[in-house]
Protein backbone atom coordinates (compact mmCIF):
# COMPACT_ATOMS: atom_id res chain seq x y z
CA UNK A 1 0.00 0.00 0.00
CA UNK A 2 1.48 3.32 -0.94
CA UNK A 3 1.05 6.52 0.93
CA UNK A 4 2.08 10.12 0.41
CA UNK A 5 3.12 12.63 3.03
CA UNK A 6 1.55 16.07 2.57
CA UNK A 7 3.17 18.32 5.18
CA UNK A 8 2.61 16.36 8.39
CA UNK A 9 -0.41 14.49 7.02
CA UNK A 10 -0.51 11.02 5.45
CA UNK A 11 -2.69 10.33 2.42
CA UNK A 12 -3.17 6.73 1.33
CA UNK A 13 -3.07 6.28 -2.41
CA UNK A 14 -5.41 3.24 -2.46
CA UNK A 15 -8.42 5.08 -0.97
CA UNK A 16 -11.00 7.62 -2.11
CA UNK A 17 -11.88 10.79 -0.22
CA UNK A 18 -14.59 13.35 0.47
CA UNK A 19 -14.49 17.13 0.75
CA UNK A 20 -15.46 16.67 4.41
CA UNK A 21 -12.31 14.60 5.15
CA UNK A 22 -13.70 11.07 5.24
CA UNK A 23 -11.81 8.30 3.49
CA UNK A 24 -13.61 5.50 1.64
CA UNK A 25 -12.35 2.06 0.76
CA UNK A 26 -14.45 0.50 -1.98
CA UNK A 27 -14.63 -3.30 -2.28
CA UNK A 28 -17.38 -4.13 -4.75
CA UNK A 29 -20.44 -2.30 -3.39
CA UNK A 30 -19.12 -2.25 0.19
CA UNK A 31 -17.70 1.09 1.34
CA UNK A 32 -15.60 1.16 4.51
CA UNK A 33 -15.47 4.70 5.93
CA UNK A 34 -13.17 6.50 8.35
CA UNK A 35 -11.68 9.94 8.87
CA UNK A 36 -8.38 10.96 7.30
CA UNK A 37 -5.09 11.51 9.04
CA UNK A 38 -5.57 15.22 8.29
CA UNK A 39 -8.97 15.20 10.03
CA UNK A 40 -7.78 13.34 13.12
CA UNK A 41 -4.76 15.63 13.49
CA UNK A 42 -7.00 18.70 13.20
CA UNK A 43 -9.34 17.31 15.86
CA UNK A 44 -6.43 16.24 18.10
CA UNK A 45 -7.26 13.97 21.05
CA UNK A 46 -10.38 12.02 20.17
CA UNK A 47 -12.29 11.00 23.31
CA UNK A 48 -15.62 9.73 22.05
CA UNK A 49 -17.55 8.53 19.05
CA UNK A 50 -21.25 8.27 18.25
CA UNK A 51 -21.76 5.50 15.68
CA UNK A 52 -24.77 4.72 13.45
CA UNK A 53 -26.94 1.60 13.94
CA UNK A 54 -26.45 -1.51 11.88
CA UNK A 55 -29.26 -1.70 9.36
CA UNK A 56 -29.71 2.09 9.30
CA UNK A 57 -30.48 3.45 5.83
CA UNK A 58 -28.36 6.45 4.98
CA UNK A 59 -28.18 8.90 2.12
CA UNK A 60 -25.21 10.69 0.60
CA UNK A 61 -24.22 13.74 2.65
CA UNK A 62 -26.25 12.82 5.72
CA UNK A 63 -24.64 13.09 9.19
CA UNK A 64 -24.30 9.46 10.31
CA UNK A 65 -21.70 9.62 13.09
CA UNK A 66 -20.04 12.11 15.40
CA UNK A 67 -16.42 12.10 16.50
CA UNK A 68 -15.84 13.90 19.79
CA UNK A 69 -12.57 15.57 20.54
CA UNK A 70 -11.82 17.84 23.45
CA UNK A 71 -11.87 20.69 20.97
CA UNK A 72 -15.15 19.98 19.17
CA UNK A 73 -17.69 17.43 18.06
CA UNK A 74 -17.17 16.71 14.35
CA UNK A 75 -20.01 15.47 12.17
CA UNK A 76 -19.18 12.53 9.92
CA UNK A 77 -21.08 12.53 6.63
CA UNK A 78 -22.07 9.50 4.67
CA UNK A 79 -19.98 9.44 1.47
CA UNK A 80 -22.57 7.30 -0.35
CA UNK A 81 -26.19 6.19 0.00
CA UNK A 82 -27.05 2.71 1.20
CA UNK A 83 -27.38 0.65 4.35
CA UNK A 84 -25.01 0.50 7.34
CA UNK A 85 -23.93 -3.14 7.53
CA UNK A 86 -21.22 -2.91 10.16
CA UNK A 87 -19.89 -0.46 12.75
CA UNK A 88 -16.58 -0.47 14.61
CA UNK A 89 -17.83 -1.11 18.15
CA UNK A 90 -14.26 -1.17 19.51
CA UNK A 91 -14.19 2.61 19.14
CA UNK A 92 -16.88 3.09 21.77
CA UNK A 93 -14.45 2.17 24.54
CA UNK A 94 -11.24 3.07 22.69
CA UNK A 95 -11.99 6.13 20.53
CA UNK A 96 -8.31 7.13 20.64
CA UNK A 97 -7.76 4.33 18.08
CA UNK A 98 -8.86 6.87 15.46
CA UNK A 99 -5.84 9.04 16.39
CA UNK A 100 -3.49 6.07 16.42
CA UNK A 101 -4.56 4.31 13.23
CA UNK A 102 -7.03 6.44 11.24
CA UNK A 103 -6.81 4.36 8.05
CA UNK A 104 -6.75 0.96 9.78
CA UNK A 105 -8.28 -0.12 13.08
CA UNK A 106 -9.80 3.36 13.42
CA UNK A 107 -12.39 2.74 10.67
CA UNK A 108 -15.91 3.88 11.60
CA UNK A 109 -18.58 1.99 9.63
CA UNK A 110 -19.31 0.01 6.47
CA UNK A 111 -22.06 0.82 4.00
CA UNK A 112 -23.57 -1.41 1.35
CA UNK A 113 -23.78 1.23 -1.39
CA UNK A 114 -26.87 1.23 -3.59
CA UNK A 115 -25.84 3.79 -6.19
CA UNK A 116 -22.57 3.15 -8.05
CA UNK A 117 -22.79 6.59 -9.73
CA UNK A 118 -22.28 8.29 -6.38
CA UNK A 119 -18.89 6.70 -5.84
CA UNK A 120 -17.66 8.37 -9.03
CA UNK A 121 -18.00 11.72 -7.28
CA UNK A 122 -15.52 10.78 -4.55
CA UNK A 123 -12.13 12.50 -4.65
CA UNK A 124 -9.05 10.72 -5.93
CA UNK A 125 -6.00 10.70 -3.61
CA UNK A 126 -4.43 13.29 -5.92
CA UNK A 127 -7.45 15.61 -5.59
CA UNK A 128 -7.47 15.15 -1.82
CA UNK A 129 -3.75 16.02 -1.66
CA UNK A 130 -4.57 19.23 -3.56
CA UNK A 131 -7.30 20.01 -1.05
CA UNK A 132 -5.14 19.73 2.07
CA UNK A 133 -1.89 20.97 0.57
CA UNK A 134 -0.62 24.15 2.18
CA UNK A 135 -2.78 23.74 5.28
CA UNK B 1 -2.84 38.34 18.07
CA UNK B 2 0.01 37.91 20.58
CA UNK B 3 2.57 35.12 20.58
CA UNK B 4 4.23 33.54 23.57
CA UNK B 5 7.91 34.57 23.43
CA UNK B 6 8.76 30.87 23.89
CA UNK B 7 6.93 29.80 20.72
CA UNK B 8 10.03 28.87 18.66
CA UNK B 9 11.48 26.82 21.50
CA UNK B 10 8.16 25.07 22.04
CA UNK B 11 7.59 24.34 18.36
CA UNK B 12 10.96 22.59 18.33
CA UNK B 13 9.68 20.42 21.17
CA UNK B 14 6.75 19.44 18.95
CA UNK B 15 4.10 21.75 20.38
CA UNK B 16 0.83 22.10 18.48
CA UNK B 17 0.20 25.81 18.59
CA UNK B 18 -3.35 27.05 18.80
CA UNK B 19 -5.19 30.22 19.71
CA UNK B 20 -6.45 31.02 23.17
CA UNK B 21 -7.75 34.40 24.36
CA UNK B 22 -5.98 36.24 21.56
CA UNK B 23 -2.67 34.41 22.05
CA UNK B 24 -0.81 31.76 20.08
CA UNK B 25 0.01 29.18 22.74
CA UNK B 26 0.94 25.47 22.95
CA UNK B 27 -2.27 23.44 23.08
CA UNK B 28 -0.65 20.00 23.24
CA UNK B 29 2.76 18.48 22.71
CA UNK B 30 1.85 14.82 22.28
CA UNK B 31 -1.58 13.97 23.64
CA UNK B 32 -3.27 15.99 26.36
CA UNK B 33 -4.14 12.75 28.13
CA UNK B 34 -0.46 11.83 28.52
CA UNK B 35 0.36 15.38 29.62
CA UNK B 36 -2.49 15.36 32.13
CA UNK B 37 -1.34 12.04 33.60
CA UNK B 38 2.25 13.30 33.73
CA UNK B 39 1.10 16.03 36.12
CA UNK B 40 -0.98 13.64 38.25
CA UNK B 41 1.82 11.07 38.51
CA UNK B 42 5.13 12.82 37.75
CA UNK B 43 5.54 16.39 36.51
CA UNK B 44 5.21 18.69 33.52
CA UNK B 45 5.67 22.34 32.66
CA UNK B 46 3.16 24.77 31.20
CA UNK B 47 3.79 28.03 29.40
CA UNK B 48 1.23 30.47 30.77
CA UNK B 49 2.66 33.64 29.29
CA UNK B 50 -0.75 34.65 27.98
CA UNK B 51 -1.95 35.44 31.51
CA UNK B 52 -2.00 39.13 32.36
CA UNK B 53 0.56 40.30 34.93
CA UNK B 54 0.15 43.71 36.49
CA UNK B 55 2.13 45.60 39.10
CA UNK B 56 -0.11 47.85 41.18
CA UNK B 57 1.29 50.50 43.51
CA UNK B 58 -0.40 52.97 45.80
CA UNK B 59 -2.38 53.21 49.00
CA UNK B 60 -3.37 49.89 50.58
CA UNK B 61 -6.84 51.24 51.31
CA UNK B 62 -7.38 51.94 47.63
CA UNK B 63 -6.22 48.45 46.63
CA UNK B 64 -8.41 46.92 49.34
CA UNK B 65 -11.37 48.82 47.94
CA UNK B 66 -10.96 47.08 44.56
CA UNK B 67 -10.28 43.50 45.61
CA UNK B 68 -12.84 41.29 47.34
CA UNK B 69 -10.47 39.50 49.72
CA UNK B 70 -8.73 41.16 52.65
CA UNK B 71 -5.11 41.92 51.83
CA UNK B 72 -3.97 43.81 54.92
CA UNK B 73 -3.73 40.72 57.19
CA UNK B 74 -1.39 38.78 54.90
CA UNK B 75 2.37 39.09 55.37
CA UNK B 76 4.48 40.42 52.51
CA UNK B 77 5.78 37.60 50.29
CA UNK B 78 2.54 35.66 50.27
CA UNK B 79 -0.19 35.20 47.73
CA UNK B 80 -3.79 36.05 48.47
CA UNK B 81 -6.26 34.28 46.33
CA UNK B 82 -7.86 33.34 44.26
CA UNK B 83 -9.78 36.52 44.78
CA UNK B 84 -11.67 38.81 42.45
CA UNK B 85 -12.52 42.21 41.13
CA UNK B 86 -16.31 42.50 41.30
CA UNK B 87 -18.60 44.97 39.62
CA UNK B 88 -21.19 46.87 41.66
CA UNK B 89 -23.68 44.04 41.09
CA UNK B 90 -21.09 41.61 42.55
CA UNK B 91 -20.50 39.99 39.14
CA UNK B 92 -16.97 38.90 38.29
CA UNK B 93 -14.91 41.47 36.40
CA UNK B 94 -12.14 38.93 36.80
CA UNK B 95 -10.90 36.28 39.18
CA UNK B 96 -7.27 36.97 39.99
CA UNK B 97 -4.31 35.90 42.09
CA UNK B 98 -2.61 38.64 44.11
CA UNK B 99 0.97 38.69 45.35
CA UNK B 100 1.65 41.00 48.27
CA UNK B 101 5.06 42.62 47.81
CA UNK B 102 4.41 45.23 50.50
CA UNK B 103 1.47 47.19 51.88
CA UNK B 104 1.77 49.54 48.92
CA UNK B 105 2.73 47.14 46.11
CA UNK B 106 0.93 44.11 44.73
CA UNK B 107 1.38 41.90 41.69
CA UNK B 108 -1.80 40.66 40.11
CA UNK B 109 -2.30 37.81 37.65
CA UNK B 110 -5.39 38.25 35.50
CA UNK B 111 -7.04 36.00 32.95
CA UNK B 112 -5.64 36.71 29.47
CA UNK B 113 -8.97 37.94 28.13
CA UNK B 114 -9.38 40.40 31.00
CA UNK B 115 -5.95 42.04 31.16
CA UNK B 116 -6.95 45.29 29.44
CA UNK B 117 -10.37 45.40 31.06
CA UNK B 118 -8.87 45.04 34.55
CA UNK B 119 -6.19 47.63 33.87
CA UNK B 120 -8.77 50.16 32.69
CA UNK B 121 -11.10 49.34 35.58
CA UNK B 122 -8.36 49.85 38.21
CA UNK B 123 -7.44 53.19 36.63
CA UNK B 124 -11.07 54.27 36.48
CA UNK B 125 -11.78 53.37 40.11
CA UNK B 126 -8.60 54.48 41.85
CA UNK B 127 -5.52 56.64 41.68
CA UNK B 128 -3.31 53.54 41.79
CA UNK B 129 -0.34 53.21 39.49
CA UNK B 130 -0.69 50.19 37.17
CA UNK B 131 2.22 48.77 35.20
CA UNK B 132 1.68 45.94 32.72
CA UNK B 133 4.51 43.39 32.96
CA UNK B 134 2.85 40.84 30.65
CA UNK B 135 5.05 41.46 27.63
CA UNK B 136 8.38 41.77 29.46
CA UNK B 137 8.33 38.43 31.23
CA UNK B 138 7.13 34.90 30.57
CA UNK B 139 5.16 32.90 33.12
CA UNK B 140 5.91 29.19 33.40
CA UNK B 141 4.39 26.66 35.81
CA UNK B 142 6.05 23.39 36.78
CA UNK B 143 3.48 21.11 38.32
CA UNK B 144 3.12 17.55 39.52
CA UNK B 145 3.19 14.94 42.24
CA UNK B 146 6.80 14.09 41.41
CA UNK B 147 7.94 17.67 41.03
CA UNK B 148 10.74 17.54 43.60
CA UNK B 149 12.42 14.64 41.79
CA UNK B 150 13.01 16.97 38.85
CA UNK B 151 13.08 20.55 40.10
CA UNK B 152 15.62 22.23 42.38
CA UNK B 153 14.06 22.43 45.84
CA UNK B 154 13.16 25.94 46.89
CA UNK B 155 12.46 26.92 50.46
CA UNK B 156 8.92 28.20 50.03
CA UNK B 157 5.69 27.20 51.74
CA UNK B 158 2.53 26.90 49.62
CA UNK B 159 1.43 30.34 48.40
CA UNK B 160 4.73 31.97 49.33
CA UNK B 161 6.81 33.76 46.72
CA UNK B 162 10.17 35.43 46.33
CA UNK B 163 11.26 38.26 44.04
CA UNK B 164 14.49 38.88 42.11
CA UNK B 165 16.00 35.55 42.95
CA UNK B 166 17.64 32.54 41.31
CA UNK B 167 15.84 29.40 40.22
CA UNK B 168 17.74 26.55 38.62
CA UNK B 169 20.77 28.87 38.50
CA UNK B 170 18.94 31.49 36.45
CA UNK B 171 17.76 34.97 37.30
CA UNK B 172 14.02 35.10 37.76
CA UNK B 173 11.84 38.03 38.64
CA UNK B 174 9.53 35.88 40.76
CA UNK B 175 9.15 32.32 41.90
CA UNK B 176 6.13 31.11 43.86
CA UNK B 177 4.93 27.81 45.29
CA UNK B 178 1.62 27.74 43.46
CA UNK B 179 -0.31 26.45 40.47
CA UNK B 180 -3.74 25.66 39.11
CA UNK B 181 -3.68 21.89 38.71
CA UNK B 182 -4.33 20.62 42.23
CA UNK B 183 -0.77 19.32 42.48
CA UNK B 184 2.31 20.75 44.15
CA UNK B 185 4.51 22.98 42.07
CA UNK B 186 6.15 26.27 41.31
CA UNK B 187 5.46 29.15 38.98
CA UNK B 188 8.12 31.55 37.83
CA UNK B 189 8.22 34.80 35.90
CA UNK B 190 11.41 35.54 34.04
CA UNK B 191 12.88 36.87 30.84
CA UNK B 192 12.24 34.41 28.00
CA UNK B 193 15.94 33.54 27.63
CA UNK B 194 16.22 32.56 31.31
CA UNK B 195 13.05 30.49 31.09
CA UNK B 196 14.42 28.65 28.08
CA UNK B 197 17.63 27.69 29.94
CA UNK B 198 15.55 26.48 32.91
CA UNK B 199 13.24 24.44 30.69
CA UNK B 200 16.16 22.90 28.80
CA UNK B 201 17.58 21.74 32.14
CA UNK B 202 14.25 20.31 33.24
CA UNK B 203 13.85 18.52 29.90
CA UNK B 204 17.18 16.76 30.39
CA UNK B 205 15.83 15.49 33.72
CA UNK B 206 12.81 14.00 32.02
CA UNK B 207 10.17 16.67 32.51
CA UNK B 208 7.66 16.97 29.67
CA UNK B 209 5.86 19.94 28.23
CA UNK B 210 2.10 20.21 28.70
CA UNK B 211 -0.33 22.43 26.81
CA UNK B 212 -3.44 24.40 27.63
CA UNK B 213 -5.73 21.44 26.84
CA UNK B 214 -4.23 19.46 29.73
CA UNK B 215 -4.39 22.53 31.95
CA UNK B 216 -8.12 22.69 31.23
CA UNK B 217 -8.74 19.02 32.08
CA UNK B 218 -6.65 19.30 35.26
CA UNK B 219 -8.51 22.39 36.51
CA UNK B 220 -11.86 20.78 35.71
CA UNK B 221 -11.05 17.72 37.82
CA UNK B 222 -10.33 20.09 40.69
CA UNK B 223 -13.50 22.10 40.12
CA UNK B 224 -11.56 25.30 39.37
CA UNK B 225 -13.48 27.77 37.23
CA UNK B 226 -12.50 29.24 33.87
CA UNK B 227 -13.44 32.87 33.28
CA UNK B 228 -15.68 33.26 30.25
CA UNK B 229 -16.98 29.69 30.60
CA UNK B 230 -17.91 29.11 34.24
CA UNK B 231 -17.91 32.68 35.53
CA UNK B 232 -18.37 36.13 34.05
CA UNK B 233 -19.84 39.53 34.81
CA UNK B 234 -23.32 38.02 35.09
CA UNK B 235 -22.31 35.49 37.77
CA UNK B 236 -21.60 36.32 41.42
CA UNK B 237 -19.29 34.44 43.81
CA UNK B 238 -22.20 32.97 45.79
CA UNK B 239 -23.74 31.35 42.71
CA UNK B 240 -20.30 30.11 41.69
CA UNK B 241 -19.62 28.90 45.25
CA UNK B 242 -16.28 30.59 44.79
CA UNK B 243 -15.27 32.03 48.13
CA UNK B 244 -13.10 34.86 46.92
CA UNK B 245 -14.21 37.57 49.36
CA UNK B 246 -13.87 38.77 52.95
CA UNK B 247 -16.89 40.46 54.49
CA UNK B 248 -14.95 42.23 57.24
CA UNK B 249 -13.86 45.07 54.94
CA UNK B 250 -15.33 47.28 52.25
CA UNK B 251 -14.88 46.76 48.51
CA UNK B 252 -16.71 47.47 45.27
CA UNK B 253 -19.56 44.98 44.99
CA UNK B 254 -19.77 44.21 48.71
CA UNK B 255 -23.21 45.69 49.14
CA UNK B 256 -24.62 43.65 46.27
CA UNK B 257 -22.84 40.57 47.59
CA UNK B 258 -24.35 41.02 51.05
CA UNK B 259 -27.78 41.50 49.48
CA UNK B 260 -27.27 38.28 47.54
CA UNK B 261 -26.26 36.40 50.67
CA UNK B 262 -29.36 37.65 52.48
CA UNK B 263 -31.75 37.05 49.61
CA UNK B 264 -30.32 33.74 48.44
CA UNK B 265 -29.55 32.72 44.88
CA UNK B 266 -31.51 31.19 42.00
CA UNK B 267 -28.67 29.07 40.65
CA UNK B 268 -25.60 27.30 42.01
CA UNK B 269 -22.51 25.79 40.44
CA UNK B 270 -22.27 22.01 40.56
CA UNK B 271 -20.07 19.29 39.06
CA UNK B 272 -21.15 16.22 37.17
CA UNK B 273 -19.78 12.89 36.03
CA UNK B 274 -20.97 10.69 33.20
CA UNK B 275 -20.85 6.89 33.40
CA UNK B 276 -17.53 5.46 32.21
CA UNK B 277 -18.89 4.06 28.96
CA UNK B 278 -20.63 7.30 27.92
CA UNK B 279 -18.10 9.07 25.73
CA UNK B 280 -19.96 12.24 24.78
CA UNK B 281 -18.86 15.70 25.81
CA UNK B 282 -21.56 18.17 26.74
CA UNK B 283 -20.70 21.65 25.51
CA UNK B 284 -21.27 25.07 27.03
CA UNK B 285 -25.06 25.69 27.27
CA UNK B 286 -26.04 21.98 27.03
CA UNK B 287 -29.23 21.55 29.06
CA UNK B 288 -29.23 19.76 32.42
CA UNK B 289 -32.67 18.16 32.88
CA UNK B 290 -34.77 16.05 35.20
CA UNK B 291 -37.50 14.00 33.55
CA UNK B 292 -37.37 16.25 30.52
CA UNK B 293 -37.56 19.52 32.44
CA UNK B 294 -34.61 21.89 32.19
CA UNK B 295 -33.08 22.61 35.61
CA UNK B 296 -29.70 24.00 34.58
CA UNK B 297 -26.97 24.39 32.00
CA UNK B 298 -23.47 23.07 31.44
CA UNK B 299 -20.63 25.59 31.41
CA UNK B 300 -17.60 23.36 30.76
CA UNK B 301 -16.84 19.69 30.31
CA UNK B 302 -14.06 17.38 29.19
CA UNK B 303 -12.87 13.81 29.25
CA UNK B 304 -10.88 13.17 32.43
CA UNK B 305 -7.95 10.85 31.72
CA UNK B 306 -7.46 10.31 35.46
CA UNK B 307 -11.06 9.23 36.14
CA UNK B 308 -11.54 7.64 32.68
CA UNK B 309 -14.86 9.37 32.28
CA UNK B 310 -16.42 12.57 31.06
CA UNK B 311 -16.74 15.24 33.77
CA UNK B 312 -17.85 18.82 33.83
CA UNK B 313 -19.54 21.66 35.67
CA UNK B 314 -22.52 23.88 35.22
CA UNK B 315 -25.26 25.74 37.06
CA UNK B 316 -28.42 24.20 38.51
CA UNK B 317 -31.48 26.04 39.67
CA UNK B 318 -30.97 26.22 43.45
CA UNK B 319 -34.34 24.45 43.99
CA UNK B 320 -32.83 21.49 42.16
CA UNK B 321 -29.43 21.41 43.80
CA UNK B 322 -29.55 17.64 44.27
CA UNK B 323 -25.92 17.01 45.15
CA UNK B 324 -25.20 13.30 44.80
CA UNK B 325 -28.38 12.79 42.81
CA UNK B 326 -28.75 12.06 39.15
CA UNK B 327 -29.97 14.17 36.23
CA UNK B 328 -29.73 14.06 32.46
CA UNK B 329 -27.67 16.18 30.12
CA UNK B 330 -28.85 16.75 26.58
CA UNK B 331 -26.19 16.34 23.92
CA UNK B 332 -27.20 16.59 20.25
CA UNK B 333 -30.81 15.89 21.10
CA UNK B 334 -30.14 12.79 23.23
CA UNK B 335 -30.27 12.63 27.03
CA UNK B 336 -27.41 11.09 28.99
CA UNK B 337 -27.57 10.25 32.68
CA UNK B 338 -25.12 12.11 34.95
CA UNK B 339 -24.30 12.06 38.63
CA UNK B 340 -24.38 15.51 40.24
CA UNK B 341 -21.23 15.86 42.31
CA UNK B 342 -19.42 18.32 44.50
CA UNK B 343 -15.88 19.52 43.82
CA UNK B 344 -13.20 18.38 43.49
CA UNK B 345 -14.40 15.82 40.96
CA UNK B 346 -11.08 14.04 41.33
CA UNK B 347 -12.32 12.11 44.37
Amino acid sequence: MSETKVGKYLVRMDLLYTESDEWVKLEGDIATVGITDYAQKKLRDIVGVDLPRKGQKVILGEVVAVVESVKAAADIYSPVSGEIIDVNEELVTAPETINKDPYGSGWLFKIKANSPEETKKLLSPESYIEKIKGD
Amino acid sequence: MFWTPLINFEEKLGANIGEFAGWKMPMTYSSYQEEHMAVRTKSAFFDLSHMGRLRVKGKLQEIENLIAKKLSDAPAGTMIGPTAFLNDKAGFIDDVMTYKVSDSEFLIVTNAINREKVTAWIRRNSSLEVEDLTFDLVLVAVQGRGIWDVVERIDLAPLQFRLNTKFEGQDVFLVSRSGWTGEDGLEFWSKPENAQVILERLLTRGMKGAGLVARDSLRLEMGFVLYGEDIGEDVNPVEARYWVYSLDKDFIGKEALLDTLKRGVDKLRIGFKLPKNQRVIPRNSSKIKIAGVEIGQVTSSTYSPFLSRVIGMGYLSSRHFFMGGTAEIEVRGKDYSVKLSDFPLLK
